[in-house]
Order: C-alpha cells, then sequence, then structure tokens
C-alpha cells in the first residue's frame, strides 16, 4: 500500500469514544419539551375490507392530544418500485400488523390505553397465505387494482404477481440436450428478520413555518424523504429528515411509514412526537427477509462443465412489493451463479400474499439464490466426484473479461483469488475438531458474486480557518463504520490526521443527496464523492499558494496543513494562512464540491425483462469453507470455524472489514441452522428474541477473514462495496458442510437438527 | 395507581426517585435520570442491552422492578470512566474494534465488568458464557471477545504494577 497513511489503517472508529461511555445518543434517548408519545392501533386481520374506524373514544380520552388514521392523508399510494403502499390502511387491512391508526398522548401508558380503545369494523376476506396458491387463478386477490398501480422502471404485474421478470440467454433446451447429466432441485429459504438490536424510532416535531424535523433511523433518507413527501403532498422544503446515531439497520431500517406516521401527528397535536416501536412491533410490523422457492434444472457434462441451467423462482412478496421486484431481480440474475453457463433461462416471480411485506436485508435477494446455487453445485460435484473448489475454479469467471448472464462484462474481479486462498488456508490448517463416533466433522465450501454500488451522492469539504477540515456528505453511518471510512479517505487526500477531519452527516438539510446506506454502496459511492470534494479543496488551495511559493501548481504539496514544494520542504505556506488570504484577500471561502454516480441499477440489458438492471460496475466477490461438526445422535449442528476470503478492492480500514465479515458470518449461521420467523394464518407466532433464536456468543465458532485485494479503478483507491458479501455463501457452505459431515442433504432453510435428525434416520444412519 | 418513593444509588450519586409500582429499573434510569446509556431492545429480558450492575451483579434491568431497586447501589455505564479517564475495558473495546452499531456496547462492557471482577483470568469460554446473554447483531462476538481477553491482561498487568 505504498505511499497511503490513513487509507488501509485499522483506525479507530470516529464514534467509538461516545459509543463506549454512553454518551452516544440514538433517536429513543432524544426528548424534547411537551414531547408526546406515539402507539399505532395495528390490523388484527390477515385480509379484511376496513368498514369503520371509530376513533372517538380514544379521542375522549384525558391525555390524548392527537389521533390519525387514513382520513388524515391525501391517500396517494406510495412505493419504492410498485406504488401500492399507504400510510395507513384505509379500503382494506392487508397483514396482521398493518397500521390502521395512531395515537399521541401524553405519555406511553395513555397511549396504549387510547389504541385499544379504537373500535375498527371489518368485514373479514379470504386470505392467502401460501405464494404458490396465490399465483392460482382462483385465488383471493391481495390488491385488486394492481394493473391501475404505478410502477418504477418496467415492473410486469398482474394478479397477485407485483413483479415478473425473466432472464434469457442461449437456449436451454438445445444445452439440456448436449449434457451428460442433468440435475433438479427445488430449494426453499425461509422469512429471517434484520433484528438490529435497536427498534424503529422516530422524534418528530413541526416549526412555527409548518416545517416538519424528524429524527428517524432511515437509511435511506433522501429517498425516505422522497416517498413522504409525495405521500403526504409535502413539499420536501417542508421535511427535513436528521439521524442521529443508529443502532442496526441491515437494510430493515428503512423507515418511512414511522416516519409518516409522526410527521401526521405531531402536525395534528402541534406537539412533538415520538414512536418506538416494540420488540413485537418489530418483528410483525417491519419488512424482513423475502422467503423463496427456488427450482434449478442443471446440465453438465460428464468432465464437469456446467452447461445449461433453468431456474424457476417464487419469492413471496407479503402484503406490499416494497423492495421485492430488486431483491427478486438479484435473486434472478444470481440464479446462474459466478459461473459461464451458456444456456440459461430465469423464470422469476414475486407474489403478494396476505403476510407483512418483505423488504431489503444484508445480501438483497443473493442469500436466497447463493443457497440453491452454491448447494447444488456440491450435489453436481459429488456425483460427478469431483472436488467442489475444482469444480467451482474450473466453471468460475475469470478475473477480466467474463460475462454475466445480463451480457455485461465484468473486470477487476477476485473470485477465484478467494477460492484459491480460502481452499489453501484450510488445507493447510488442522481440522478444528477430532471425529469420533456420535459427532461428525465435515467442510464445505460456497462462494459467490453480487454487485455493488448504486446511484449517486454528493459531498462538500470546507477549509476551516485553522486549516482544519468539514466534510459534509448525505450518507448515514447505520453503525456499519462509514463515518470513519469517509474521514480516512478526506484525511488521506488532504494529507492529515483523522483528528483534523470533522465530519457533518445525517441530515437531509445540511448534506447533499446521497441514495442512503444499502447495496454496499457507501464506501464507493459517498467515499468517492468525499474524495473528489476534498481534492477540489486541494486544487483551490494549490492554486492560491502557486503565487506566494513561485512554483507550478504540479510541483506542489498538501501534507500536515501545509503546502509546501515537492523537494524544497522549506517553501512552504500553512492552510491556515491560504483560507484566511482566500477569506479576506482573493475569492472568500474555499469550499469543495464532489459528486459521483455509481452506475449500477440502470436498465441496461435485452436479456433480461420485467425489471431490466445492469449489475453495477463494481463486484464483490466472496468464498466461504465451513466447519462444522453434527450430533448422530440428535441431529445437532456446531459451527466450529469459517474461513471467509473476501476481495474487496482496496482495504480502506481492515479492523472495520474484519468486522464485517465476523458480523456476517454470524448472522449467516443463524439463517442456515436456527432463525425463522414462523407464521400461522399470517399470524406471527415468534415475535420476541425468546422464541426467534439469534447467535449468541457461545454459537461464534472461531473466524479467519482472508482479505484479498483485486483493486476496482472506479472505486476511491480502488475500493469496492464489501458490507453485504459476508453472509451470503455461508448458508450454502454451512448445508454443504452438513453433507460432507452425516451425508444429508437439507433443501430448506433453517437447517435444524430436527430436520437433520429425521433425513439421516431415513437414510438409516447417514454415512458409514 | 399508587406512588412510592424509592431512595437508590446510581454512580456513586444518591437519587430519590416518585415511581409507579409498574415501572422498571430501566424507566428510572432512563425516563427519571435521563441516563440513556443503558439501552431498550426488548423490554423482555432476552437482549441485554438494559443491562446495569447492581451490588456488583449483573441484572437485565427492564426486568427489575423499580421498587426492587430500593436502596441498592447501581452501576450504570455513565458512571464507568473516571473523569476523561476510560475503564481498560472501554479502552480495549475501542483499541480492539469491538463495536458496530454500539447500541449493545453498555450492556457488554458492564457485563465484561462484572465477569472480570469475579474472574480477572478468564478462559475465552468463561467470557462466551458471560455475555451470552449480551445479544450482538453487528460484530459476531469476535472483537467483543478480543477486547475483554486484552482487558484482562491489562487489568492484570496494572494490578501487579501496583
Ligand atoms: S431490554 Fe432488557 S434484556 Fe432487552
Ligand atoms: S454493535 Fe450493534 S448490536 Fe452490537
Amino acid at each position: 500500500m505504498g505511499g497511503l497513511s490513513v487509507v488501509g489503517k485499522g483506525v479507530a472508529r470516529v464514534d467509538a469514544l461516545e459509543k463506549v461511555t454512553g454518551q452516544a445518543k440514538y433517536v429513543m434517548d432524544l426528548k424534547l419539551p411537551n414531547m408526546l408519545h406515539c402507539k399505532v392501533k395495528r390490523s388484527s386481520l390477515a385480509h379484511a375490507r376496513l368498514l369503520k374506524v371509530d376513533t372517538s373514544r380514544a379521542e375522549r380520552l384525558p391525555g390524548v392530544k392527537a389521533v390519525a388514521t387514513a382520513a388524515d392523508t391525501p391517500n396517494i399510494r406510495f412505493g419504492f418500485y410498485v406504488k401500492d403502499e399507504t400510510m395507513f390502511a384505509y379500503d382494506k387491512v392487508r397483514f396482521i400488523g398493518e397500521p390502521v391508526a395512531a395515537v399521541a398522548a401524553i405519555d406511553e401508558e395513555t397511549a396504549e390505553e387510547a389504541i385499544e380503545l379504537i373500535k375498527v369494523e371489518y368485514e373479514e376476506l379470504p386470505a392467502v397465505y401460501d405464494p404458490l396458491e396465490a399465483l392460482s387463478e382462483t385465488a383471493p386477490l391481495v390488491h385488486e387494482d394492481i394493473a391501475s398501480y404505478q410502477a418504477g422502471f418496467s415492473a410486469v404485474k398482474y394478479r397477485n404477481v407485483c413483479s415478473h421478470t425473466t432472464l434469457k440467454k442461449g437456449d436451454v433446451e438445445e444445452g439440456f440436450r448436449q449434457s451428460d447429466f442433468i440435475f433438479e432441485d427445488t430449494f426453499k429459504t425461509q422469512v429471517v428478520h434484520q433484528c438490529s438490536l435497536e427498534t424503529h424510532p422516530v422524534l418528530a416535531e413541526i416549526d412555527g413555518s409548518g416545517k416538519a424535523s424528524l429524527w428517524g433511523v432511515s437509511s435511506m433518507m433522501f429517498p425516505a424523504r422522497e416517498l413522504l413527501s409525495q405521500a403526504l403532498g409535502i413539499p420536501m422544503t417542508k421535511i427535513r429528515i436528521q439521524t442521529v446515531h443508529t443502532g442496526g439497520s441491515f437494510g430493515g431500517k428503512v423507515g418511512y411509514i414511522p416516519l409518516g406516521i409522526c410527521l401526521l401527528l405531531a402536525r395534528k397535536a402541534r406537539r412533538p412526537v415520538r414512536l418506538v416501536l416494540t420488540r413485537q412491533e418489530e418483528f410483525i410490523g417491519t419488512n424482513p427477509r423475502h422467503p423463496s422457492i427456488i427450482t434449478l434444472k442443471t446440465g453438465v457434462t460428464s468432465d464437469g462443465r456446467l452447461v445449461s441451467r433453468e431456474a424457476r423462482i417464487v419469492m413471496d412478496s407479503g402484503a406490499c412489493a416494497v423492495d421485492g421486484p430488486a431483491v427478486m431481480t438479484n435473486t434472478a440474475t444470481s440464479a446462474p451463479g459466478p459461473y459461464n453457463i451458456p444456456h440459461v433461462k430465469v423464470d422469476a416471480r414475486c407474489v403478494y400474499t396476505n403476510k407483512q411485506p418483505f423488504g431489503a436485508f444484508r445480501g438483497y435477494g443473493h442469500p436466497q439464490a447463493y443457497f440453491a446455487v452454491e448447494s447444488q453445485m456440491d450435489i453436481i460435484a459429488d456425483k460427478l466426484g469431483i472436488d467442489p473448489v475444482e469444480f467451482r475454479l474450473k466453471n468460475c469467471f475469470e478475473k477480466d473479461g467474463s460475462e454475466l448472464p445480463t451480457g455485461h462484462r465484468i473486470y477487476h474481479c477476485g473470485l477465484k483469488e478467494t477460492l484459491v486462498r480460502a481452499s489453501a488456508y484450510i488445507s493447510s490448517a488442522r481440522p478444528a475438531s477430532a471425529e469420533n463416533k456420535r459427532w461428525r466433522v465435515g467442510r464445505g465450501v460456497a462462494c459467490m458474486l453480487m454487485e455493488s454500488g448504486l446511484s449517486g451522492s454528493g459531498a462538500f469539504v470546507k477549509v476551516n480557518d485553522d486549516g482544519t477540515f468539514t466534510v459534509i456528505t448525505g450518507t448515514v453511518d447505520v453503525g456499519q463504520g462509514c463515518s470513519t471510512v469517509v474521514c480516512q479517505i478526506a484525511a488521506e487526500e488532504l494529507g492529515v490526521d483523522l483528528a483534523d477531519i470533522s465530519l457533518i452527516a445525517g441530515d437531509t438539510d445540511t448534506g447533499p443527496y446521497d441514495f442512503g446506506s444499502c447495496a454496499s454502496r457507501v464506501t464507493r459511492a459517498a467515499g468517492h464523492a468525499v474524495r473528489l470534494a476534498a481534492a477540489d479543496v486541494k486544487k483551490q488551495l494549490f492554486e492560491l499558494a502557486c503565487d506566494r511559493l513561485e512554483a507550478n501548481i504540479e510541483d506542489l504539496e498538501l501534507r500536515d496543513k501545509k503546502v509546501s514544494v515537492t523537494g524544497s520542504p522549506f517553501k512552504s505556506i500553512s492552510v491556515a494562512e491560504l483560507a484566511t488570504m482566500s477569506i479576506f484577500e482573493r475569492s472568500g471561502p474555499i469550499l469543495g464540491r464532489g459528486a459521483f454516480l455509481d452506475k449500477g441499477g440502470v436498465p441496461l440489458s435485452e436479456r433480461v425483462s420485467g425489471y431490466a438492471k445492469s449489475e453495477g460496475p463494481s463486484l464483490q466477490p466472496a468464498t466461504v469453507i465451513a466447519e462444522v461438526t453434527v450430533d448422530t445422535e440428535t441431529g445437532r449442528v456446531r459451527v466450529l470455524r469459517c474461513v471467509e476470503s473476501q476481495d474487496v478492492g482496496r482495504c480502506i480500514n481492515p479492523a472495520t472489514m474484519e468486522g464485517q465479515i465476523h458480523g456476517g458470518v454470524v448472522q449467516g449461521i443463524g439463517y442456515a441452522l436456527t432463525e425463522e420467523t414462523l407464521f400461522e394464518n399470517g399470524r406471527i407466532l415468534n415475535p420476541s428474541f425468546v422464541d426467534y433464536k439469534m447467535a449468541t456468543a457461545l454459537d461464534t465458532p472461531q473466524i479467519v477473514p482472508l482479505i484479498v485485494e483485486e483493486l476496482d479503478p472506479t472505486g476511491p483507491y480502488g475500493a469496492k462495496g464489501a458490507g453485504e458479501a459476508p453472509i451470503v455463501p455461508v448458508a450454502p457452505a454451512i448445508a454443504n458442510a452438513i453433507y460432507n459431515a452425516v451425508g444429508v442433504r437439507i433443501k430448506e432453510l433453517p437447517i435444524t437438527g430436527e430436520k437433520i435428525f429425521m433425513a439421516m434416520k431415513k437414510s438409516q444412519g447417514g454415512k458409514e | 395507581m399508587t406512588t412510592e418513593l424509592i431512595s437508590l444509588v446510581v454512580n456513586g450519586e444518591a437519587h430519590q426517585v416518585l415511581v409507579k409500582p409498574n415501572w422498571t429499573l430501566l424507566d428510572v434510569l432512563r425516563d427519571e435520570l435521563n441516563l440513556t446509556g443503558t439501552k431498550r431492545g426488548c423490554d423482555t429480558g432476552c437482549c441485554g442491552a438494559c443491562t446495569v450492575i447492581v451490588d456488583g451483579k449483573t441484572v437485565n434491568s427492564c426486568l427489575m422492578l423499580a421498587m426492587k431497586a430500593d436502596g441498592r447501589n447501581i452501576l450504570t455505564i455513565e458512571g464507568l470512566a473516571r473523569g476523561d479517564k476510560l475503564h481498560p475495558i472501554q479502552e480495549a473495546f475501542i483499541e480492539k474494534g469491538a463495536l458496530q452499531c454500539g447500541f449493545c456496547t453498555p450492556g457488554m462492557v458492564l457485563s465484561a465488568k462484572a465477569l472480570l471482577d469475579e474472574n480477572p483470568s478468564p478462559t475465552e469460554e468463561d467470557i462466551k458464557t458471560a455475555i451470552a446473554g449480551n445479544l450482538c447483531r453487528c460484530t459476531g462476538y469476535i472483537q467483543i471477545i478480543e477486547a475483554i481477553q486484552a482487558a484482562a491482561r491489562n487489568l492484570a498487568g496494572s494490578a501487579s504494577r501496583r
């Protein structure tokens, strides 16, 4: 890492001190004078016509200051991809937990009591919970008016299908004729919740001019502001969204509905209103990961070349589209995996059911796809008698020039390198545990490739008159550490220490547009914008300095808050002096600006229909090798070790990057083995941490992060996006390791001990 | 509802608070004493974000009725540093990168403190067991475990120098 002094170092996070001392403020810690407390009345039925919402008794309860229902909104349907959402249900309720009304009262107890006094009259309708049933001609319709809903991009929608995507390359039938073996397997994945430790909080205040200040935890503040503006018919100048510290998001904290509800109540009550979802509401009322059913039919030659793949995907969207069309497109375009397959056909449908709407969760469609793809890779390798790593290396994309199934060429892709690094590590490592008759040990590999980055980000850099710098971005640190990373990038570009940078972020009024903390885009897009803004400042400083130093601009350098002539360190002028000179004698204060567009997400390929998008220009490749031990008497699995090798391009901060890998692996273990939101007739049976089993410290295996740096020239200092990849290959690697240990193949997540036990029993006790 | 006046010492400071019978210690700390460093992640005793130390033992403050805290001595995250001087566990959390969103951090740090007070040289298993009631969704626990190990070493080092 020649010549870099801040980038590439595992510096401590800029927010660490306030977090270890308990001083860091989260939205639920904020209070305003006269603040009211909000509670939401939620639908108790999965599908019903809404006949009447009688709030009169609640309104009369002493201490209640405002009640809001759909009648307080313009009832404009809104949404990112299909405009099918409303703030409150008004014609029908479509899932248990859908907001019907909300109350603002002097304390939480009163608000809760008021909620009980709201009487809702329903006419129950037949509901549909199973996405396959929802596809049938006779199924009840979740949204009767779907044809009239506006959709972004080119979503194809009909009946209960809110988005239908296809992908076609070559001729799969011809491909199957050329194949020696054909495999067909169906995989199922479950609903898992983001389970950020902080639930959704919102604080809303309307000022004297009618402007709403909203403190929320929106990881996508600017898109959230746009949706609120659309949904409530309020101009963006009257909505300000700010974030303070955020207690995790993982895609779950988009939060425009809680923001809207609080805004409405604060406007009605003319007092600040705070809403903090309970853990139970968090489970029933937010947008967890889509469950999926994925069938892969794959043709291979006997020497292990993939020839043809047909994939059929049904994704359960729940009651609204939310992120569904885009998540499903990722699943669809990933169904061929990171492999050269000449013939590919994918048919994917995102289907409404009367369950909570599913949404974005780390990996965004890839965890589902890769569980199927990488499980089947091992099924095939096993049958052909080829080593799983060799089989993958034989078929996987090259570093430069391989063609994605969408038709795009890829470059700077370190996928092969991650496979080689992980398997080299494991082949020289001792087994994580010894085997005995009862506890069998197995190893499994899985790799994956996903794009990163999309949309635009802006940044400003100010020069302070003491020679320090202030960075202003529209980005939001949801906990992953992007504040630290963008400060490192600014410090590197400006030649100063981290301590000489102050950061203003997380405010739609002060910051330039930023699409948000999603799609592993922040380091690339926001980081790039910050770098450009810093370079702009540097250029202006050099222009001011060159006269004074009697030197050419090309010969100047900026370091330690001084501009000096390269090779003549005594010829220098301080940034402080230049800043003051500029303010009083030249052109006023020095302001730097940077803007960057990451060209992912743009419809480009004629091979994809329904919701076309390009794979982003940058890729996140990763490989996991998992080692597990399985109890042959009970089916219980313990993950002993996970080696995760990931190509992150330039690793801006190795410490935070390793943290991303650790966290992703442990979330992936939960997805593989224990986590599942269980539904019965649309009702969630386990909306609490008692019954929803997240991994604890006791479940954490040894984790070995191996960082590959295949630089990507389109990212700042060669950085790639990296936050989502770590979770994606974990579940299939564990499934493959379980097969390796006891010879049973489980195709449905989560792979519980019970499923393994039953499968072992069926195959007479597993491998002998 | 009848209220009752309780006395408690929090971070060395004596307080008297008028509480309702259904209030928890967490309600008192966050809402009455404005000590918001103690977090609420579930309110049902499952996540450990509300961990505080009561008379030397960790407690999920969301489960402890405020009236039960009468006469007790409570340490919250705000009381751990001595002025600007961080506790070695806090220092180790920063140095090892043992936090991301930071929402679990106050509870984690206090669980670590209770452990090291009782067992100055814990094994990795001891540490995992001691923080098993503190959920973290971000870090995968690895850097937290490393930080507690580092803090144990630093505390042992400074104790032997004394
Ligand atoms: S808030 Fe007390 S244990 Fe979760
Ligand atoms: S750091 Fe986010 S929950 Fe632990």
